[in-house]
């Protein structure tokens, strides 16, 4: 799926070189093999029998939607949001109620336990829809129209705290924007289980029996996942996705140019919170339950995991971080299960010859000299050392012991996150986006032989006689 | 009627009074130089122009109305456009996204149309990138082609600088401020330069005021030349005038205590130009 499909229209313009390259026709074809591959995979993982890959493919999906909202608003535009669970708790809580089912409702309504209002009790799409006489949409084969209403209220009602949120980004910079839109997401939180917030949100005790239907069907969220995508891209490569591309470059810049660029940090903060909403109202179906500890501040940090592992502002790149990140954290549990030293010890063994081999990898292909010094082989030879003595010292004692890998998820991602820094400090996609010519190499901004030419003409004609020019280029015909 | 009209602006940082009761008008179409050694005030009266600071007392019209006060990207819309001293690109941006971001005020299409691509969107998208062309191709085929598609970052530094120009042309703007236009180009390029400001203004209709130090342009292509010395006006009119100026020669090189001029004097003796007697040079 190449995501900037039609970035520009076709200008005819003496020395217009446009984006798209002579193969059009080979790449409609590439990116419809890729949708077909992208479609199959999803009917293979869903009539499959494993219910854990489903779930997992569907939450790849939802955290890819939230993870593509906050790159809009840290990866674009620059600005460090931190605040992006409290978006999500907003959409999710709001989705939640909507569609709660009427027996559901009754229960709550019945219990002493329940702290919702009667009021918020009423709130659902059925009872909207009824009030406006649309009966046919409030059975139960319709809930899905029910669901995509709440949905996209959720994330209305998102979208307005985003603007809320937006308002200090006129005025702060940098950290000090993060630290407020951090206490702002916190301040969600916390206000949420408040007993004015309560008869709202229930408390500490959130509401049980949202449908999972949705959120857990690979179907509901690629799709909403590809809508999403398909916004971002055909923004990003808009006139207003320069402007936010812009002001991260240069703000002052930008003002300078004319931009209103307070108008567009709030429109950026307005999108990237409606998206975060529904990715909230997808996850809330997805756990079936709209509780406050779903929405800790550790969501957002996975999401920026994610971004600057996948490459800063890239599309493409933050949802090849989500799947890494959602990977590591839904497959991970192995790792914390208990295993005899030795097991242990074989691990760790291969790691650090991983560690040296990285080493290695890195001191030859950036010239240091010696390519072999005290970082290759000192990593090597522990690491060799600690495998043989796994795998050979069985009949010693201590290492028969098992021992339980408390927190080795979190290390092993961590691990990841320092080795992907040091391998490609600005994530794997850098700033790019996939996109087939890229991926076969087709530079649009390379000179052809009649241009080179003429640039290193021009660049000698600028030089002259007498001076010699160092700024430019220099191209020996 | 003039197209730009500074009023006995005042502009003080601290105790710093870094631009003191200036005025000057420039007419439509012309070509006029602000000079001016070091610290003279030269970018503060840019910055006072256009909108980047607030002048404490005076006003700064432009076509007749008050732009005192505006917003910096309420100014540029106005028509009054600049580039930087030290280049201000969207460096990871490539040359042709530079000069098009300019262009998005005046943009009719919301967000959503853009993201649906509707066709009065493309068909806008279209002119905007007809405009940059049209700008670009100011420079020749330096900025076309292949470097359309090219980040800021890997441009030599004189084409950053023309990049910077077109940037500032496409904003629509009919007054353009351009500080220091020829920094880092070397002999050939900055004539170049020079010629390009005059094609600018004879062909793109644009009024210009400038800041530059090498005299060389400035004597070469100014209508008329304005002296900066510690923030107030030394001297104005055509080049030849103000560089005979005695009070603009004891600026730049100082004053030969045996030959104080009469205008000199009589300054010193209102105590304008005090700091003058540090630089004195002693026989």
């Amino acid at each position: 799926m190449s995501v900037q499909a039609d970035r520009e229209p076709v200008v005819a313009a003496p020395g217009y070189r446009p984006h798209y390259t002579t193969n059009r026709v080979r790449n409609a074809l590439l990116s419809l093999a890729g949708v077909v591959v992208v479609v199959l995979f999803l009917f293979l993982v869903d009539g499959g029998a494993s219910i854990k890959l489903k779930q997992v493919v569907a939450l790849f999906a939802i955290w890819g939607i939230a993870t593509v909202s906050l790159n809009l608003v840290n990866g674009v535009t620059g600005i460090l949001s931190l605040g992006h669970h409290g978006f999500m708790l907003v959409g999710g809580y709001t989705t939640g109620l909507l569609i709660l089912p009427a027996a559901t409702r009754d229960n709550l309504a019945a219990s002493a336990r329940s702290n919702l209002s009667p009021f918020a009790i009423g709130l659902s799409v059925e009872n909207m829809l009824r009030g406006l006489g649309l009966d046919a949409l409030t059975t139960p084969e319709t809930l899905w129209v029910r669901f995509l209403i709440a949905l996209f209220i959720g994330g209305l009602v998102a979208a307005v705290f985003g603007v809320i949120v937006g308002f200090p980004s006129l005025r702060l910079r940098g950290d000090y924007l993060a630290i407020v839109t951090f206490a702002f997401g916190e301040a969600i939180r916390l206000l949420a289980s408040t007993p004015m917030m309560s008869s709202f949100t229930n408390g500490a005790l959130g509401f049980a029996g949202v449908p999972s239907d949705f959120g857990k069907s690979v179907w509901w969220t690629f799709g909403l996942l590809a809508l999403t995508v398909f916004v971002m891209a055909r923004l990003k490569f808009s006139s207003y996705g320069r402007v936010l591309m812009g002001i991260r470059e240069d703000e002052i810049a930008s003002e300078a140019m004319g931009v209103k660029t307070a108008y567009h940090k709030v429109l950026a903060f307005a999108i990237s919170a409606f998206f975060a909403g529904v990715a909230g109202g997808l996850w809330v179906s997805w756990v079936g339950t709209a509780r406050l500890d779903l929405f800790l501040f550790f969501l957002t940090f996975y999401f920026l995991v994610a971004i600057s592992v996948g490459g800063t502002g890239s599309i493409t790149g933050v949802l090849i971080g989500t799947a890494l990140v959602v990977w590591v954290r839904q497959y991970g549990d192995a790792l914390e299960n208990s295993y005899p030293l030795s097991t242990w010890a074989v691990a760790g063994g291969i790691v650090l010859v991983v560690v040296g081999l990285i080493a290695y990898w890195l001191r030859r292909t950036r010239r240091t000299r010696p390519v072999i010094g005290p970082a290759v082989y000192v990593p090597v030879v522990l690491g060799v050392g600690l495998a043989l003595v796994g795998l050979f010292g069985g009949s010693i004692p201590l290492l028969q012991d098992s021992w339980q890998g408390f927190g080795m998820r979190a290390i092993t991602l961590s691990l990841l996150l320092i080795a992907i820094m040091i391998l490609r400090p600005s994530g794997v996609m850098g700033r790019r986006e996939f996109s087939w010519a890229w991926l076969f190499r087709e530079r649009i901004d390379e000179p052809t032989e009649e241009e080179k030419r003429q640039d290193a003409w021009l660049s000698n004609a600028a030089a002259g006689a007498d001076a010699k020019d160092d700024d430019e280029l220099e191209v020996k015909p | 009627m003039s197209m730009l009209e500074v009023r006995n602006v005042n502009k003080a940082f601290g105790g710093l009074q870094a631009i003191s009761d200036l005025s000057f008008t420039l007419g439509q179409g012309e070509i006029v130089s602000v000079i001016g050694p070091n610290g003279a005030g030269k970018t503060t009266v840019f910055n006072l122009i256009t909108g980047v600071y607030k002048p404490d007392s005076g006003d700064i019209l432009y076509e007749g109305h008050s732009i005192k006060g505006l917003t910096p990207s309420t100014i540029v819309n106005r028509g009054v456009a600049r580039t930087f001293q030290n280049l201000r690109l969207f460096t990871n941006l490539t040359v042709l996204e530079n000069v098009l971001i300019p262009q998005h005020h005046s943009l009719r299409s919301n967000w959503l149309a853009a993201v649906l691509r509707t066709p009065g969107y493309l068909k806008q998208e279209r002119t905007m990138h007809e405009l940059a062309l049209e700008k670009l191709s100011f420079f020749g085929p330096r900025l076309m082609s292949f470097r359309l598609h090219q980040p800021v970052e890997v441009l030599s530094y004189a084409n950053r600088r023309r990049t910077e120009m077109a940037r500032a042309m496409a904003t629509g703007a009919k007054l353009l401020l351009l500080d220091e236009p020829s920094a880092g180009m070397n002999p050939k390029e900055t004539r170049e330069i020079t010629e390009i400001i005059r094609r600018m203004r004879d062909e793109g209709g644009y009024t210009i005021l400038l800041v530059e130090h090498k005299m060389n342009l400035v004597k070469d292509i100014s209508d008329r030349v304005i002296v900066l010395d510690y923030g107030r006006k030394l001297a104005e009119g055509a080049y030849h005038e103000v560089v005979n100026d005695p009070a603009v020669i004891e600026a730049y090189l100082g004053k030969r205590a045996d030959k104080t001029s009469a205008v000199a004097r009589a300054q010193m003796a209102d105590g304008l130009t005090a700091h003058a007697a540090d630089d004195e040079v002693r026989p």
